[in-house]
């Protein structure tokens, strides 16, 4: 393990890696600090770039845009009531009162320091899961792949909110039928071509995620009419002190404690991620503080701040265990993390550990480095790269439309792609008007190549008999983990109803995070 | 029985799936290939059963309230329209005036569609933007971008 930790430390000190750290704490911020982008988006628009890097640069970059996008969008959150990400909405209960008591500065500080301690024991905890569950899941044969798979899919329909689970499971079906059209690629037969070349090669990845994560999210802002609100109107003086007192450190420091090993475990289940671990932190500190406590959650608590920040970067650190360990991601946003790496001919999994050491552990290490760079470089610049914020809206809009349009573009340099991602957004429109989640449709497409490869090699191995699923123990355990996650939403929905919980609820869709 | 938004979205994929199955049938098979336990039609087939059934699963469970009703009232769908068009149009520019003047005229209209009127400010945040990514992506990083259809075929290749 410690050769592996000095293989990652190598390739993540490496100056341009060092730069990828950087740049992208700085774009995500940016980019998560714009109401309705959020790391999901961010990290599609850094697609194009990784296209030309190196595997290990690449997945730097979008880890640090990951951090940078959730630490953007709790500024927001903070500092104007516009949370730029779901995970970030819970930040703005008790950030943005205490932001209007004249405390922005405090509340700046603090999101900071949790989601700096939430990502560092986040950080650790990865390096020790991560390899341990690495060596375990390098026994799996294509029988547990397919099982893992089939769970991977049904838990991110099972968090996709209330009353969304069956649109969220069409919505995988519907990402699987994406992976089939072009050539397959156990016979080599065209499937779904209707005879056009551009479509042999199948629908691109890279196109389908900026289409709907990038270009559809932009376009959403337009049809809400939000372009026309006025600009961030932000006074940087009376962002107040940034420093916290001793007896305010003391009276956070449990609540940090615990949201970072709570969001950390949220984070490891797949399909869950940093929106779910933000709300369950919130929830979890309101009902544990005392009666007096409780009632300054709302109206601008540090510890209703702390949980959630804590817990929504522990569970972004988190969800890096499946994505590397299994090769399942966690959330949306390592959906298409997965997506990029698989596109630059690295498979995430139990062999990467063994193939690609220096992407496995550069990632841990450079995360580290990523919470380090928000901490020193991003806070204190807050007041500067907020005022990125009052570019007028008319200007910023064809520009964030221009970079997703020339991102794909200039990796096929076929227009043809441009003309299919107008397509693809129009119907992406069209479902999120109908309120279907996106994410699941992505996983869907990512994992149908390989789960109909798994699923292939297993029905050929025991002769046609869908025995595999119940033959093995450990397939069968996973094949029960995954059914037991499709029941779970109903019963536990049904126990919310007797036990009628107090307190905001804002939907959490999408499982995005 | 009012029609909410998950009505529509169940009756779309119903839809989806029934004709995903039709053109499932299409689909060659290698001599041999009807013996195996699976083939290229396989998981067609398979999500388009999953497919329909999800979809009539959605029919049946959706409420029939008026929360859940698709309304469209306050939506610019004239906006949005006008930007993707600009898009298409963008992606014609590409092909015949090159990367240079499509991405000004792109930008320009984009400004424009959005209520940016102020001419310096239209040619400002796009005539130095497009010359800066342009001279990025072909000085800095040897990218090749062609000169348009419209460039070769009066001044030649």
């Amino acid at each position: 393990m410690l050769d592996g930790i000095f293989t990652g430390l190598s390739t993540a000190v490496m100056p341009f890696n060092l730069m990828m750290v950087v740049v992208g704490c700085f774009a995500g911020t940016f980019i998560g600090m714009l109401p309705g982008l959020g790391p999901i988006s961010a990290v599609a628009l850094m697609i194009p770039i990784t296209y030309g890097i190196d595997p290990a640069s690449g997945i730097i970059l979008m880890a640090g845009v990951y951090y940078g996008a959730v630490f953007g969008g709790s500024t927001s959150s903070i500092l104007i009531n516009a949370p730029g990400c779901a995970s970030t909405v819970v930040t703005s209960f008790d950030g943005y009162p205490l932001a209007q008591q004249g405390q922005a500065g405090k509340a700046l500080a603090l999101a900071a320091y949790s989601s700096f301690i939430g990502g560092t024991i986040g950080a650790i905890a990865l390096l020790i899961a991560a390899p341990a569950l690495a060596a375990v899941s390098l026994s799996f044969q294509s029988t547990d792949y397919f099982a893992l798979m089939v769970l991977g899919l049904t838990a991110v329909a099972a968090f996709s909110g209330k009353g969304q689970v069956i649109k969220a499971m069409i919505m995988t079906v519907f990402g699987l039928m994406i992976a089939t059209v072009g050539t397959d690629k156990t016979s080599g037969v065209p499937r779904f071509t209707f005879g056009s070349i551009d479509l042999i090669d199948g629908i691109s990845f890279l196109l389908l995620a900026m289409a709907t994560f990038a270009l559809a999210e932009v376009v959403m802002t337009i049809l809400n009419g939000k372009h026309k609100e006025k600009d961030a109107q932000l006074d940087m003086a009376q962002l107040g002190s940034m420093k916290l007192s001793k007896e305010e450190i003391l009276h956070v420091a449990p609540t940090v404690a615990r949201s970072s090993v709570f969001g950390f475990i949220v984070g490891v289940l797949p399909g869950a991620g940093a929106t779910i671990a933000s709300f369950l932190a919130y929830g979890l500190e309101r009902n544990i503080a005392s009666a007096k406590e409780k009632l300054k959650f709302g109206k601008g608590s540090l510890r209703g701040l702390a949980a959630p920040e804590t817990a929504n970067n522990a569970a972004s650190t988190g969800s890096f265990v499946p994505l590397l360990t299994l090769g399942i991601p966690g959330s949306g946003t390592t959906a298409i993390m997965l997506g990029a790496l698989i596109a630059a001919g690295v498979q995430p999994g139990p062999r990467l550990f063994v193939d690609n050491p220096d992407v496995f552990w550069s990632v841990i290490i450079s995360m580290y480095f990523g919470n380090l760079v928000l901490l020193i470089l991003n806070l204190p610049l807050i007041p500067y790269i907020s005022k990125l914020l009052t570019i007028p809206r008319p200007i910023l809009i064809p520009l964030i439309l221009f970079f997703s349009i020339t991102g794909v573009y200039l990796v096929s340099f076929n227009t043809f792609d441009i003309h299919m991602m107008v397509v693809i957004t129009v119907i992406a429109l069209l479902l999120k008007l109908l309120e279907f989640p996106m994410a699941p449709m992505l996983l869907g497409y990512i994992l149908g190549g390989l789960m109909e490869i798994n699923l292939s090699r297993a029905l050929v191995i025991s002769d046609g008999s869908f025995a595999f699923l119940w033959e093995r123990p450990l397939t069968l355990g996973i094949m029960i983990a995954a059914i037991l996650m499709l029941c779970l939403p109903p019963i536990l929905e049904r126990l919310n109803k007797r036990k009628a919980v107090r307190g905001p609820e804002v939907a959490v869709n999408e499982g995005e995070g | 029985m009012i029609f909410t938004k998950d009505h529509i979205g169940g009756l779309i994929f119903l839809c989806l799936s029934v004709t995903y199955g039709y053109y499932a049938g299409d689909i060659a098979l290698l001599p041999g290939d009807e013996y195996e336990p699976f083939h290229a039609q396989t998981l067609p087939y398979a999500l388009a059963i999953l497919g329909g059934g999800l979809s009539l699963a959605l029919l049946i469970t959706a409420k029939s309230d008026l929360n859940h009703k698709l309304s469209l009232r306050g939506y610019d769908f004239v906006l949005v329209a006008k930007l993707l068009v600009l898009v298409v149009l963008f992606a014609l520019a590409l092909e015949w005036v090159g990367f240079l003047l499509a991405t000004v005229f792109f930008l320009v209209g984009g400004y424009w569609l959005l209520g940016e009127r102020r001419p310096k400010m239209l040619l400002l945040a796009s005539v130095p933007f497009a010359i800066g990514i342009w001279f990025a992506l072909t000085q800095l990083l040897d990218v090749y971008l062609a000169p348009g259809q419209l460039y070769t075929q009066l001044f030649g290749g």
